[in-house]
């Protein structure tokens, strides 16, 4: 999986590409979870080019979203695609941060 | 157009490089068979879930589990024959899955997808070999969108 990080203004903007499996959600939480460094933080994941994740990668979104929620920060993605959003409905994550059809609108938000 | 019964069959270890290899052999399968991409996605999924599961409790490390996919007009049917520690999928109790993030146990999710994405999920023990059968329907599932 490749991950790019930049930062928007005081976002932290995550792109990863690729698949979340138990192959690859290890490092890509341990990679993600080292740019959470500041008291809270804002963090946004762009999933547009993830197209396959597995109950192993939720768990690593899952720990992502406790660590930035553990430092009073707030976590979104965006991007995501149809079946990806599927699962993310069904497991119930949808409910636990913000989901956006387009980048610029999940830095809004979280700027907001 | 797909042609009736296609079938994709491979053996693999379960370990993480392994499913995640077998699972890109399906999906490209899968494509190339015209097979919608939410079909596609989740048919590698619960294969995905089931041999991480055996790899995680099935105590059978060193023995490969054999794996079929046939494409049919409505469905997507798998099946996974391994012979790890017996297990039915069908009888793992669900998550809770309306806590917040702070109270969501870190697990649990895998075989939950499995019974919720499939349209039938069968198991039987046989001859010492797990044996689970699953279908993906190829109908199309609404997943679009915004929330929150």
């Amino acid at each position: 999986m490749e991950i790019h990080d930049e930062r928007v203004g005081d976002t932290c903007v995550v792109t990863a590409k690729g698949r979340l499996d138990g192959g690859a959600s290890a490092t890509f939480a341990d990679k993600v979870g080292s740019l959470i460094t500041s008291p809270n933080p804002k963090l946004l994941i762009d999933f547009g080019g993830v197209d396959f994740v597995t109950s192993a990668g939720l768990r690593a979104v899952l720990l992502l979203v406790k660590k930035v929620k553990a430092a009073g920060g707030s976590f979104a993605l965006c991007g995501v695609q149809g079946p990806v959003r599927e699962v993310l409905d069904i497991t119930g994550f949808t409910g636990m941060f913000s989901i956006h059809a387009a980048r610029a609108d999940a830095i809004a938000a979280l700027a907001g | 157009m797909t042609s009736p019964q296609a079938r994709f069959e491979a053996s693999t270890l379960p370990t993480p490089e392994s499913i995640s290899d077998l699972t890109e052999r399906v999906m490209a399968f899968l494509d190339a068979q015209g097979v919608e991409g939410r079909a596609t996605h989740h048919a590698a999924l619960v294969l995905d879930e089931i041999l991480t599961n055996l790899a995680t409790h099935g105590d059978c490390a060193n023995r490969p589990a054999r794996i079929s996919i046939i494409v049919e007009p409505d469905k997507v049917v798998g099946a996974i024959v391994d012979a790890g520690t017996p297990f039915d999928p069908r009888l793992a109790p669900d998550p809770s899955l309306d806590l917040d993030a702070d109270d969501r146990a870190i697990g649990g999710l895998g075989l939950y997808l499995v019974r919720k994405l499939t349209c039938t999920l069968e198991y039987t023990r046989l001859d010492g070999e797990n044996r689970t059968t699953f279908a993906i329907s190829r109908g199309k599932a609404s997943s679009e969108g915004e929330s929150k």
